[in-house]
Protein backbone atom coordinates (compact mmCIF):
# COMPACT_ATOMS: atom_id res chain seq x y z
CA UNK A 1 0.00 0.00 0.00
CA UNK A 2 1.25 3.11 -0.88
CA UNK A 3 0.50 6.60 1.09
CA UNK A 4 2.66 8.74 -0.21
CA UNK A 5 1.48 10.30 -3.67
CA UNK A 6 5.16 11.46 -4.80
CA UNK A 7 6.84 7.51 -4.24
CA UNK A 8 6.46 4.25 -5.90
CA UNK A 9 8.20 2.00 -3.77
CA UNK A 10 11.93 3.40 -3.01
CA UNK A 11 11.66 5.43 -6.29
CA UNK A 12 10.36 9.56 -6.35
CA UNK A 13 8.74 11.94 -8.55
CA UNK A 14 9.68 15.53 -8.91
CA UNK A 15 7.32 18.17 -10.51
CA UNK A 16 8.38 21.58 -10.48
CA UNK A 17 6.18 24.34 -12.33
CA UNK A 18 7.84 27.80 -12.58
CA UNK A 19 6.95 30.38 -14.49
CA UNK A 20 9.11 32.06 -17.22
CA UNK A 21 10.28 35.72 -17.05
CA UNK A 22 8.76 38.01 -19.55
CA UNK A 23 10.97 37.82 -23.13
CA UNK A 24 13.12 34.99 -21.86
CA UNK A 25 11.79 32.42 -23.23
CA UNK A 26 12.79 32.09 -26.74
CA UNK A 27 16.53 32.18 -24.56
CA UNK A 28 15.81 29.38 -22.63
CA UNK A 29 14.32 27.16 -25.13
CA UNK A 30 17.40 27.48 -26.83
CA UNK A 31 19.55 26.48 -24.23
CA UNK A 32 17.26 23.94 -22.95
CA UNK A 33 17.39 22.34 -26.46
CA UNK A 34 21.27 22.81 -27.03
CA UNK A 35 22.03 20.44 -23.62
CA UNK A 36 21.67 17.07 -25.99
CA UNK A 37 24.67 18.37 -27.77
CA UNK A 38 26.86 18.23 -24.68
CA UNK A 39 25.26 15.45 -22.86
CA UNK A 40 22.40 15.95 -20.48
CA UNK A 41 23.35 17.41 -17.46
CA UNK A 42 20.92 15.11 -15.52
CA UNK A 43 23.71 12.75 -16.33
CA UNK A 44 25.64 13.57 -13.70
CA UNK A 45 22.86 13.31 -11.09
CA UNK A 46 23.51 9.37 -10.58
CA UNK A 47 20.24 9.04 -8.91
CA UNK A 48 17.92 10.21 -11.85
CA UNK A 49 16.38 7.61 -13.70
CA UNK A 50 14.21 9.92 -16.23
CA UNK A 51 14.19 13.48 -16.42
CA UNK A 52 12.76 16.51 -19.23
CA UNK A 53 12.16 20.15 -19.17
CA UNK A 54 9.17 21.09 -21.15
CA UNK A 55 7.69 25.00 -21.70
CA UNK A 56 4.17 25.04 -21.63
CA UNK A 57 3.70 28.31 -23.39
CA UNK A 58 -0.09 28.58 -22.91
CA UNK A 59 -3.33 26.35 -22.56
CA UNK A 60 -6.06 26.50 -25.21
CA UNK A 61 -9.74 26.13 -25.15
CA UNK A 62 -11.43 22.95 -25.38
CA UNK A 63 -15.04 23.98 -25.15
CA UNK A 64 -14.84 25.07 -21.19
CA UNK A 65 -15.96 28.46 -20.23
CA UNK A 66 -14.00 31.10 -19.99
CA UNK A 67 -10.75 28.88 -20.74
CA UNK A 68 -7.13 29.78 -18.64
CA UNK A 69 -4.66 31.98 -20.01
CA UNK A 70 -1.18 31.96 -18.74
CA UNK A 71 0.05 35.47 -18.24
CA UNK A 72 3.50 34.07 -18.73
CA UNK A 73 5.40 30.88 -20.57
CA UNK A 74 5.79 28.18 -17.31
CA UNK A 75 8.90 25.68 -17.65
CA UNK A 76 7.84 22.38 -15.79
CA UNK A 77 10.82 20.10 -14.68
CA UNK A 78 10.26 16.30 -13.55
CA UNK A 79 12.53 13.38 -12.48
CA UNK A 80 11.79 10.03 -11.72
CA UNK A 81 14.48 9.58 -8.81
CA UNK A 82 15.58 7.03 -6.31
CA UNK A 83 15.54 7.98 -2.59
CA UNK A 84 14.42 11.19 -0.82
CA UNK A 85 13.29 14.34 -2.16
CA UNK A 86 15.70 16.32 0.02
CA UNK A 87 18.27 14.72 -0.66
CA UNK A 88 17.97 14.34 -4.62
CA UNK A 89 17.22 18.23 -4.05
CA UNK A 90 20.66 18.58 -2.55
CA UNK A 91 22.48 17.02 -4.74
CA UNK A 92 20.32 18.19 -7.71
CA UNK A 93 21.40 21.81 -6.52
CA UNK A 94 25.10 21.49 -6.43
CA UNK A 95 25.29 19.43 -9.63
CA UNK A 96 23.37 21.31 -11.70
CA UNK A 97 24.83 24.75 -10.38
CA UNK A 98 26.37 25.80 -13.72
CA UNK A 99 23.21 25.10 -15.74
CA UNK A 100 20.88 26.57 -13.03
CA UNK A 101 21.49 30.49 -13.74
CA UNK A 102 20.67 30.00 -17.36
CA UNK A 103 17.75 27.27 -16.47
CA UNK A 104 15.59 28.64 -13.48
CA UNK A 105 17.67 32.01 -13.54
CA UNK A 106 15.25 32.50 -16.34
CA UNK A 107 12.42 32.14 -14.34
CA UNK A 108 10.23 34.64 -11.92
CA UNK A 109 11.11 34.62 -8.52
CA UNK A 110 14.04 33.00 -8.36
CA UNK A 111 16.86 34.22 -5.78
CA UNK A 112 20.49 35.22 -6.84
CA UNK A 113 22.29 33.73 -7.63
CA UNK A 114 20.26 30.59 -8.18
CA UNK A 115 22.22 27.99 -6.99
CA UNK A 116 22.66 25.69 -3.52
CA UNK A 117 19.88 26.49 -1.12
CA UNK A 118 18.36 28.94 -1.98
CA UNK A 119 17.62 27.21 -5.17
CA UNK A 120 16.36 24.33 -3.28
CA UNK A 121 14.07 26.42 -1.21
CA UNK A 122 12.66 28.06 -5.20
CA UNK A 123 12.36 24.44 -6.44
CA UNK A 124 10.37 23.22 -3.49
CA UNK A 125 8.04 26.05 -2.75
CA UNK A 126 7.14 25.26 -6.50
CA UNK A 127 7.17 21.52 -6.24
CA UNK A 128 3.49 19.94 -7.25
CA UNK A 129 2.23 17.17 -5.60
CA UNK A 130 1.82 13.71 -7.54
CA UNK A 131 -1.50 12.15 -7.49
CA UNK A 132 -0.74 8.93 -8.91
CA UNK A 133 2.85 7.59 -9.54
CA UNK A 134 3.60 3.99 -11.28
CA UNK A 135 7.04 2.55 -11.80
CA UNK A 136 7.62 -0.50 -13.22
CA UNK A 137 10.61 -1.45 -11.03
CA UNK A 138 10.11 0.70 -7.97
CA UNK A 139 13.23 -0.94 -5.76
CA UNK A 140 15.59 -0.73 -8.61
CA UNK A 141 17.94 1.97 -8.00
CA UNK A 142 19.42 3.72 -11.22
CA UNK A 143 23.07 1.88 -10.31
CA UNK A 144 21.15 -1.74 -10.01
CA UNK A 145 19.62 -0.83 -13.07
CA UNK A 146 22.54 -0.20 -14.76
CA UNK A 147 24.69 -3.40 -12.80
CA UNK A 148 22.17 -5.51 -13.73
CA UNK A 149 21.90 -4.55 -18.07
CA UNK A 150 25.63 -4.86 -18.00
CA UNK A 151 25.39 -8.08 -16.16
CA UNK A 152 23.03 -9.50 -18.55
CA UNK A 153 24.99 -8.53 -21.55
CA UNK A 154 27.93 -10.97 -19.55
CA UNK A 155 25.41 -13.61 -19.24
CA UNK A 156 24.39 -13.46 -22.41
CA UNK A 157 28.20 -13.34 -23.80
CA UNK A 158 29.30 -15.80 -21.43
CA UNK A 159 26.67 -18.61 -22.28
CA UNK A 160 27.56 -18.24 -25.88
CA UNK A 161 31.39 -18.71 -25.44
CA UNK A 162 30.61 -21.66 -22.68
CA UNK A 163 29.22 -23.67 -25.36
CA UNK A 164 31.52 -26.71 -25.96
CA UNK A 165 33.30 -26.49 -22.47
CA UNK A 166 34.52 -29.01 -20.67
CA UNK A 167 32.74 -28.88 -16.95
CA UNK A 168 35.97 -27.68 -15.23
CA UNK A 169 36.86 -25.07 -18.21
CA UNK A 170 33.29 -24.31 -17.81
CA UNK A 171 33.40 -23.49 -13.84
CA UNK A 172 36.99 -22.04 -14.16
CA UNK A 173 35.58 -19.42 -16.67
CA UNK A 174 32.05 -18.70 -15.07
CA UNK A 175 34.58 -17.98 -11.68
CA UNK A 176 36.64 -15.87 -13.90
CA UNK A 177 33.87 -14.26 -15.61
CA UNK A 178 30.54 -13.77 -13.88
CA UNK A 179 31.56 -14.79 -10.27
CA UNK A 180 30.34 -11.86 -8.47
CA UNK B 1 -8.12 22.26 -23.13
CA UNK B 2 -5.09 21.60 -25.52
CA UNK B 3 -1.55 23.63 -24.45
CA UNK B 4 -0.61 25.75 -27.74
CA UNK B 5 2.73 23.82 -29.80
CA UNK B 6 5.92 25.31 -28.65
CA UNK B 7 7.27 27.41 -32.13
CA UNK B 8 10.39 25.03 -32.64
CA UNK B 9 8.18 21.68 -33.27
CA UNK B 10 10.49 19.32 -35.14
CA UNK B 11 9.39 16.56 -37.62
CA UNK B 12 7.99 13.33 -36.16
CA UNK B 13 10.72 10.16 -35.67
CA UNK B 14 9.65 6.61 -36.66
CA UNK B 15 8.67 6.50 -33.54
CA UNK B 16 5.73 8.68 -34.39
CA UNK B 17 6.83 11.80 -32.04
CA UNK B 18 8.92 14.75 -32.18
CA UNK B 19 13.08 13.85 -31.50
CA UNK B 20 13.24 15.93 -28.94
CA UNK B 21 10.95 13.64 -26.79
CA UNK B 22 13.28 10.45 -27.49
CA UNK B 23 16.25 9.63 -26.32
CA UNK B 24 17.65 6.18 -27.18
CA UNK B 25 14.53 3.87 -26.49
CA UNK B 26 12.96 5.94 -24.88
CA UNK B 27 10.19 8.72 -25.09
CA UNK B 28 8.48 10.75 -23.05
CA UNK B 29 5.40 12.34 -23.15
CA UNK B 30 3.83 15.29 -21.66
CA UNK B 31 0.10 16.08 -21.82
CA UNK B 32 -1.92 18.77 -20.00
CA UNK B 33 -5.85 18.91 -19.99
CA UNK B 34 -8.83 21.25 -18.66
CA UNK B 35 -10.76 19.17 -15.80
CA UNK B 36 -13.78 20.18 -15.08
CA UNK B 37 -15.07 21.58 -11.83
CA UNK B 38 -16.20 17.89 -10.63
CA UNK B 39 -12.89 16.75 -11.46
CA UNK B 40 -11.71 18.64 -9.08
CA UNK B 41 -13.05 16.39 -6.16
CA UNK B 42 -13.35 13.15 -8.38
CA UNK B 43 -9.55 13.02 -9.22
CA UNK B 44 -8.25 13.10 -5.80
CA UNK B 45 -10.62 9.96 -5.04
CA UNK B 46 -9.25 7.83 -8.28
CA UNK B 47 -6.20 8.86 -7.73
CA UNK B 48 -6.49 7.58 -3.82
CA UNK B 49 -7.97 4.85 -5.15
CA UNK B 50 -5.38 3.77 -7.37
CA UNK B 51 -2.30 4.26 -4.86
CA UNK B 52 -4.12 2.13 -2.13
CA UNK B 53 -5.62 -0.89 -4.34
CA UNK B 54 -2.92 -3.07 -5.87
CA UNK B 55 -4.91 -4.37 -8.65
CA UNK B 56 -5.10 -0.79 -9.80
CA UNK B 57 -1.04 -1.41 -10.59
CA UNK B 58 -1.91 -4.49 -12.07
CA UNK B 59 -3.20 -3.49 -15.02
CA UNK B 60 -0.90 -0.58 -15.75
CA UNK B 61 1.64 -3.42 -15.17
CA UNK B 62 0.18 -5.28 -18.29
CA UNK B 63 1.45 -2.83 -20.42
CA UNK B 64 4.82 -3.49 -20.40
CA UNK B 65 6.51 -0.46 -22.04
CA UNK B 66 5.58 2.22 -19.27
CA UNK B 67 9.13 2.56 -16.99
CA UNK B 68 7.62 5.20 -15.12
CA UNK B 69 4.21 7.40 -15.43
CA UNK B 70 2.63 9.91 -13.32
CA UNK B 71 -0.80 11.49 -13.21
CA UNK B 72 -0.92 15.24 -11.03
CA UNK B 73 -4.07 17.29 -10.49
CA UNK B 74 -2.41 21.41 -10.96
CA UNK B 75 -4.82 23.32 -8.91
CA UNK B 76 -2.82 26.07 -8.70
CA UNK B 77 0.35 28.13 -10.49
CA UNK B 78 2.15 30.99 -9.03
CA UNK B 79 1.44 34.40 -10.04
CA UNK B 80 -1.04 32.85 -12.28
CA UNK B 81 -5.25 32.35 -11.14
CA UNK B 82 -6.67 29.32 -12.71
CA UNK B 83 -10.41 29.29 -13.50
CA UNK B 84 -9.77 25.78 -13.94
CA UNK B 85 -7.36 22.49 -12.34
CA UNK B 86 -5.89 20.60 -14.91
CA UNK B 87 -4.65 17.44 -15.22
CA UNK B 88 -0.84 16.92 -15.89
CA UNK B 89 -0.05 13.34 -16.97
CA UNK B 90 3.58 12.21 -18.17
CA UNK B 91 4.95 8.78 -19.16
CA UNK B 92 8.75 7.28 -19.92
CA UNK B 93 8.11 4.16 -21.95
CA UNK B 94 9.74 2.56 -25.61
CA UNK B 95 8.24 1.65 -28.46
CA UNK B 96 6.30 3.75 -31.03
CA UNK B 97 3.53 6.72 -29.81
CA UNK B 98 0.39 5.13 -31.94
CA UNK B 99 1.38 1.68 -30.50
CA UNK B 100 1.97 3.34 -27.10
CA UNK B 101 -1.59 4.93 -27.30
CA UNK B 102 -3.58 2.11 -29.07
CA UNK B 103 -2.63 -0.23 -26.26
CA UNK B 104 -3.06 2.73 -23.57
CA UNK B 105 -6.73 2.56 -25.38
CA UNK B 106 -7.72 -1.16 -25.48
CA UNK B 107 -5.91 -2.32 -22.11
CA UNK B 108 -6.87 0.57 -20.20
CA UNK B 109 -10.18 1.73 -21.34
CA UNK B 110 -12.21 1.80 -17.91
CA UNK B 111 -9.12 3.30 -16.18
CA UNK B 112 -8.81 5.81 -19.12
CA UNK B 113 -12.09 7.10 -18.39
CA UNK B 114 -11.40 7.25 -14.73
CA UNK B 115 -8.34 9.35 -15.49
CA UNK B 116 -9.63 11.78 -18.17
CA UNK B 117 -13.18 11.48 -18.27
CA UNK B 118 -13.49 14.64 -16.15
CA UNK B 119 -11.46 16.60 -18.99
CA UNK B 120 -13.27 19.13 -20.94
CA UNK B 121 -13.14 17.55 -24.52
CA UNK B 122 -11.86 14.09 -23.90
CA UNK B 123 -13.47 11.87 -26.16
CA UNK B 124 -13.97 7.99 -25.53
CA UNK B 125 -10.74 5.68 -25.39
CA UNK B 126 -12.16 3.64 -28.11
CA UNK B 127 -11.82 3.68 -31.41
CA UNK B 128 -8.54 5.04 -31.07
CA UNK B 129 -8.65 7.52 -33.49
CA UNK B 130 -10.44 10.03 -31.78
CA UNK B 131 -8.41 9.55 -28.67
CA UNK B 132 -4.80 9.96 -30.53
CA UNK B 133 -6.03 13.61 -31.59
CA UNK B 134 -7.27 14.33 -28.65
CA UNK B 135 -3.71 13.60 -26.68
CA UNK B 136 -1.71 15.07 -29.75
CA UNK B 137 -3.87 18.37 -29.07
CA UNK B 138 -2.81 18.21 -25.53
CA UNK B 139 0.83 17.03 -25.95
CA UNK B 140 3.72 19.09 -25.55
CA UNK B 141 7.22 18.51 -26.52
CA UNK B 142 10.08 18.47 -24.60
CA UNK B 143 12.49 20.96 -24.62
CA UNK B 144 15.02 18.41 -23.34
CA UNK B 145 14.71 14.98 -22.30
CA UNK B 146 17.23 12.31 -20.61
CA UNK B 147 17.13 8.47 -20.00
CA UNK B 148 19.57 7.07 -17.98
CA UNK B 149 19.93 3.99 -19.52
CA UNK B 150 18.64 4.99 -23.21
CA UNK B 151 18.81 1.35 -24.88
CA UNK B 152 17.14 -0.53 -22.51
CA UNK B 153 13.34 -1.29 -23.26
CA UNK B 154 11.38 -2.10 -19.66
CA UNK B 155 11.18 -5.34 -20.64
CA UNK B 156 14.90 -6.04 -20.98
CA UNK B 157 14.96 -4.05 -17.56
CA UNK B 158 12.30 -6.30 -15.77
CA UNK B 159 14.28 -9.23 -17.48
CA UNK B 160 17.96 -8.20 -16.52
CA UNK B 161 16.17 -7.63 -12.96
CA UNK B 162 15.35 -11.08 -12.67
CA UNK B 163 18.49 -12.31 -14.17
CA UNK B 164 20.64 -10.60 -11.46
CA UNK B 165 18.73 -11.84 -8.42
CA UNK B 166 18.45 -15.36 -10.03
CA UNK B 167 22.34 -15.05 -10.56
CA UNK B 168 23.03 -14.71 -7.19
CA UNK B 169 21.08 -17.54 -6.26
CA UNK B 170 23.37 -19.56 -8.71
CA UNK B 171 26.31 -18.01 -7.37
CA UNK B 172 25.13 -19.36 -3.97
CA UNK B 173 24.41 -22.61 -4.75
CA UNK B 174 26.99 -23.66 -6.84
CA UNK B 175 30.11 -22.65 -4.53
CA UNK B 176 32.11 -25.09 -3.80
CA UNK B 177 30.16 -27.92 -6.44
CA UNK B 178 32.56 -30.15 -7.98
CA UNK B 179 32.98 -29.06 -11.89
CA UNK B 180 30.40 -31.86 -13.16
CA UNK B 181 27.26 -31.04 -10.62
CA UNK B 182 28.38 -26.83 -11.76
CA UNK B 183 27.98 -28.35 -15.60
CA UNK B 184 24.73 -29.75 -15.16
CA UNK B 185 23.57 -26.46 -12.41
CA UNK B 186 24.52 -24.78 -15.28
CA UNK B 187 22.14 -26.30 -17.90
CA UNK B 188 19.18 -26.31 -15.74
CA UNK B 189 20.38 -22.56 -14.80
CA UNK B 190 20.25 -21.41 -18.78
CA UNK B 191 17.40 -22.88 -19.19
CA UNK B 192 15.35 -21.55 -16.46
CA UNK B 193 16.53 -17.84 -17.17
CA UNK B 194 15.88 -18.50 -21.21
CA UNK B 195 13.27 -15.82 -21.20
CA UNK B 196 15.29 -13.14 -19.27
CA UNK B 197 18.44 -13.29 -21.94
Amino acid sequence: MNTDPDRSGQAGALTVLTPIKPGAVDDLRGYLEGLRATGSPLARLSRTHFGRWVIVTDFASDGEREPDRLASPYLLFTACFDGTLDSYLDELCEELSAEAPAIWGRCTGVPQPPVGAALKAYLRAHHATTGFFVAAYPEAEVGQVRHALAQREAVIAFARSAQGMDPAQLRAAFLDQLGG
Amino acid sequence: MAIAEGPSAGPLTATGTDPRNVDGQAICITVFSTVKGWGRLWLPLVFLYARLVPSAHGTLARLSFIHFARWTLVRRLPEQRLRHPHLFFESNFNGGWEEYIDAFSHILTRGMTLFWGSSYGFPTPLPTGRFKDYIKRHEIVASHFYSAYPDATTTIVLSALELDAKLRDFRARTEGMDPDGFARAWDEFVTDVQGCL
